[in-house]
């Protein structure tokens, strides 16, 4: 079994070095992240997968303020909702998102339908991460995103259950 | 590890997802309904990769005489070892992602997700990296 540890730890030095500067926009500054924090960047460091984890950790960063947005606008639903807002931080954080979640979204006034919206917006983020994850030139990059895909369908279907 | 040992290595828990189903379908009525359904899905499972493992003439790993799961007991049991098998394919599957790209990446992909769902079916808890270890 590969190491959670290794793999969003120092063997990922392509995500943790996101991790370590915030979201890397620009062509190969992970690179320059990682040589100030003391970890050593890959050896033939990749511009697309530069690309895929800004775009990843910008769109998961959206979804999180969604859980936050619906959290604060009904509370009945805090409880229920809490353990994906943990989820989506832990997310978040492995892609170098920022703590600061974007401007609050739209959210439904009708609980159920709040609800259905997460549902739909974590498939729809599901099937996104999975076509990063076939995207992705670095093995763990790949593996991350796939990893995230699976934790996205299956918060979707539990967020959808709780309609 | 090379690709085919990552799928040497799921298929070996897939035969044991299907002597497992198999067992505790025979075993737990409370359980019959989603053993079989579970059974079913892993069987497919196996026959995809002993397919792909046969087309790239590889000599397929066989089924255990035994496995050491333990003798399935209260229908809480056969849920947790059932979840811990899911799991166990999911970092399977998980394994084999880094190790291959294009459709085949997509079908590692593809059947991490199915693992990390069927673990919910038998009462587990989303998380944020299914396939890798807590």
């Amino acid at each position: 079994m590969i190491s959670r540890r290794a793999l969003l730890g120092s063997g990922a030095a392509v995500v943790v070095v996101a991790g370590a500067g915030g979201i890397a926009a620009g062509t190969h500054r992970l690179d320059d992240v990682a040589r100030s924090v003391g970890l050593k960047p890959r050896a033939e460091p990749v511009a697309s997968d530069d690309t895929l984890i800004a775009k990843a950790a910008r769109e998961q960063n959206v979804l999180l303020g969604l859980v936050e947005a619906i959290v604060a606008r009904h509370a009945t639903l805090a409880g229920g909702l809490g353990p994906f807002a943990q989820i989506g931080q832990a997310q978040v954080k492995a892609l170098g998102g920022s703590d600061k979640v974007p401007g609050a979204p739209d959210v439904a006034s009708d609980p159920a339908r709040a609800v259905g919206a997460l549902a739909t917006a974590y498939d729809t983020a599901s099937k996104a991460r999975a076509k990063d994850a076939g995207r992705a030139v670095s093995p763990d990059l790949a593996r991350v995103l796939s990893s995230m895909s699976a934790g996205l369908a299956q918060s979707a279907q539990t967020v959808g259950d709780l309609r | 590890m090379t690709s085919e040992e990552a799928l040497q290595q799921w298929l070996a828990l897939e035969h044991e997802a299907v002597w497992f189903y198999a067992t505790v379908g025979g075993r737990d009525a409370a359980l019959s309904a989603t053993a079989r359904a579970a059974y079913d899905a892993h069987v497919a499972a196996r026959e995809d990769l002993l397919e792909r493992l046969h087309k790239a003439g590889v000599e397929p790993t066989p089924t255990a005489l035994a496995y050491g799961i333990g003798v399935p007991r209260t229908t809480s049991d056969n849920r947790k070892i059932a979840r811990g098998l899911e799991a166990r394919v999911a970092a399977a599957c998980l394994t084999l992602v880094g190790l291959v790209e294009g459709a085949d990446r997509d079908f590692a992909t593809s059947a991490l997700r199915r693992a990390a769902l069927a673990e919910l079916t038998w009462g587990g808890r989303p998380s944020a990296f299914p396939g890798l270890p807590a």
